[in-house]
């Protein structure tokens, strides 16, 4: 581990086993190693021997606020170490009243950007037996000897073009933050795709379509995707068919974005989720582009007391499709 | 029995022979990730990968299987058949991934009736398994008992000979034979030289399987399911790129006048694949399905047929969004070697 995250592992942990040995909270919610190095995986600390595993790193992508939905059921009061993105999930589901705010402590982590062990590998050209961080540089050690790389190449997709990488809303700020940032290639697929003919795009998106398996991790990723009930379960009437045809699949992703539309916070869990592959940020960030041009620049979930465009109305709200 | 031998770069000329035999199958690269799909020309096959993102299973066991159509004309109802099967190849199936396919067997096959789907195309399939060679970090055959060198059921069993760039095919079954001799002049006969594969070496995480199938039976309630299945999102990712998962439902599509019956693949970590019609679900959050499908692969499965339903390929330890997978539930449950601590 860089030893920079190691002295920003001792502050974490330092505050966070206060606030719960204290009793200012029954639960954290963190990271933990998993098989491997290149692996961190959620961690529910309920106590100080929990607590002896936590972890901060650079593989730390797993959005913790999501957890929330379901621990808030059996936990009073509940501390969430949360990155850029996740707080602006914090947001999403604070707005969509599936949280309460004052049963939460979130913990901001100003973040770095999350390595892809998948592209680490490639880069390598060899199995990894370790990286070295220092300085925006990554030097990753294999059989094959060592390569050093600039670290925003590594960067899990999600993470390339993140604007927000320190948390917007929080009740410790934990780490030094980094500031915002420009994001100059966020549109550029999408742009790439607008410029397709329809047939052609058409043709694109079925074949990336086509490997999907609908095992549905995007949306379970999802801080969007908080419903209660989703309308792929509802049976009376039933909207998606369980068979795994092109339509079908078209059918879920475009409704599921959708959905999105104005609330999507493009934190890339769907992405990062999905076992095959599909772009499905390319879906969410062309609706996000949609609504800026639409309704003006709009940041879901940068502040909770926004509403999303599509959620309020304006006399002079554009209705292009609804003029002939 | 037939051996033959073809060197890497003919390979393209040898996939377009079988597939002007039947459907051909085999793992082609799709950015970072492989998958097994149909073949078409100029697909880039990467045999020397490790698994698949997906398992094979859908060969035999596709993601959606039509079983009968309806139509109606005036007061007469037509019945036909699904998809009329052809012959296929399965090339390039890791070990691991054809013991799982020898798993569903036991569960489709051997049982009376046997499932007639998923025979079929059993039979109408022949299987040419590959070597392993590069198995990534998440594999962990061998401590499941898998060869990665040797596939025994397999009609043909194939070694890439990277060095002299041959791929070395060895038919196991009259099957295997026909498809070599099928291919005529576009195989080789093997040089004499004797070609060793690559001893494999996998990953073992640790872990200790003795003993665990039989010491589950009294640990349904054990407190080990209050916490493993916590950061379990609910997803579908693990039952669908397993290997020996197998479950699936009955839908129909249409309407009144015509439409279709039709099997799809399922999920025990769904919400609605226990739920009843009068609303009643048994099973009804994560705890109780994640310890539904680990006790399947752990428990259940080797109670009725004697082994673990488990092949080590590592998929649900890749495909996890959140890390959580049968190796983390298995030394949760104890199936450990004993650490210094």
């Amino acid at each position: 581990m860089a030893e920079r995250y190691l002295e920003e592992l001792t502050k974490i942990h330092d505050a966070v086993k206060q606030d719960l040995l204290g009793g200012r909270i029954n639960l954290l919610l963190g990271w933990e190693k998993g098989h491997y190095w290149w692996q961190s995986r959620p961690l529910f600390a309920e106590n100080e021997q929990d607590l002896e595993r936590l972890t901060w790193d650079s593989f730390c992508a797993v959005n913790l606020s999501r957890y929330l939905l379901e621990e808030l059921k059996d936990y009073q009061k509940i501390g969430v170490l949360v990155k850029g993105c996740d707080s602006r999930s914090f947001n999403r589901l604070l707005q969509d009243n599936m949280v309460a705010r004052q049963r939460v402590v979130l913990y901001g982590l100003p973040c770095p950007g999350m390595l892809d062990y998948e592209l680490l590998t490639a880069t390598a050209e060899a199995e990894l037996e370790s990286i070295a961080e220092q300085n925006g540089i990554v030097v990753l050690r294999s059989a094959a000897g060592e390569k050093t790389v600039e670290r925003e190449q590594l960067l899990l997709y999600k993470c390339r073009d993140c604007r927000y990488p320190d948390p917007v809303v929080y009740d410790q700020l934990l780490l030094a933050p980094r500031g915002e940032k420009e994001a100059p290639e966020r549109y550029k697929s999408v742009t790439k795709l607008e410029e397709m003919p329809a047939d052609e795009r058409y043709t694109y998106w079925e074949k990336e379509l086509s490997r999907c398996l609908r095992c549905y991790a995007c949306r379970q990723a999802c801080p969007y995707c908080s419903c209660r009930e989703c309308f792929v379960e509802q049976d009376k009437p039933r909207w998606q068919g369980r068979a795994y045809q092109g339509s079908e699949n078209f059918l879920f992703h475009l409704v599921r974005a959708y959905h999105g539309a104005g609330r999507c916070i493009d934190c890339g869990e769907c992405q990062r989720a999905c076992p095959v592959n599909i772009p499905l940020q390319e879906l969410n960030r062309k609706l996000i582009k949609d609504i800026n041009e639409l309704y003006g620049q709009f940041e879901a979930g940068l502040n909770a007391d926004l509403e999303p465009p599509l959620l309020t109305y304006k006399p002079d709200d554009p209705a292009a499709f609804s003029e002939k | 029995m037939v051996k033959k031998l073809i060197a890497v770069d003919k390979l393209p000329a040898f996939w377009s022979h079988l597939a002007g035999q039947g459907k051909l199958f085999l793992p082609v690269k799709a950015g970072l990730t492989v998958l097994f799909k149909e073949w078409t020309e100029g697909d880039e096959v990467t045999l020397d990968a490790p698994t698949s993102a997906v398992s094979p299973k859908d060969i035999f066991f596709p993601r959606e299987e039509t079983y009968m159509r309806y139509q109606c004309r005036g007061q007469t109802t037509e019945l036909s058949a699904g998809e009329e099967l052809g012959p296929v190849t399965a090339f390039g199936v890791h070990p691991c991934d054809l013991k799982a396919i020898e798993m569903l067997d036991r569960v489709y096959i051997n049982q009376d009736p046997p499932d007639e789907l998923y025979q079929s195309r059993r039979e109408k399939t022949t299987v040419v398994a590959l070597g392993c060679t590069a198995p990534d970090p998440f594999c962990f055959c061998g401590v499941m008992g898998v060869d990665p060198l040797s596939a025994p059921g397999a009609d043909v069993m194939a070694h890439l000979d990277l060095q002299r760039g041959n791929l070395i095919l060895e038919a196991q079954t009259p099957k295997g034979v026909m498809l070599l001799k099928g291919a005529g002049s576009l195989l080789a006969e093997p040089n004499g030289k004797t070609f060793t594969p690559a001893p494999v070496k996998t990953a073992d995480f640790g872990m200790k399987l003795e003993g665990l199938s039989e010491s589950l039976k009294e640990r349904f309630d054990d407190p080990v399911w209050d916490k493993l299945f916590r950061s379990c999102l609910g997803c579908g990712v693990c039952t669908y790129v397993c290997p020996t998962c197998y479950c699936f439902d009955v839908e129909d599509y249409g309407h009144e006048m015509a439409g279709e019956r039709f099997r799809c693949w399922d999920s025990c970590m769904y919400g609605h694949f226990t739920q009843m019609a009068g609303g009643h679900n048994p099973r009804p959050s994560r705890k109780e399905r994640v310890r539904q499908r680990f006790l399947h692969k752990l428990q259940y499965y080797p109670e009725t047929y004697g082994e673990l339903a488990c092949v080590g390929c590592g998929r649900c330890l890749r495909s996890c969004p959140v890390n959580l997978d049968i190796v983390q539930a298995i030394k949760a449950l104890g199936g450990e070697q004993d650490v210094q601590r």
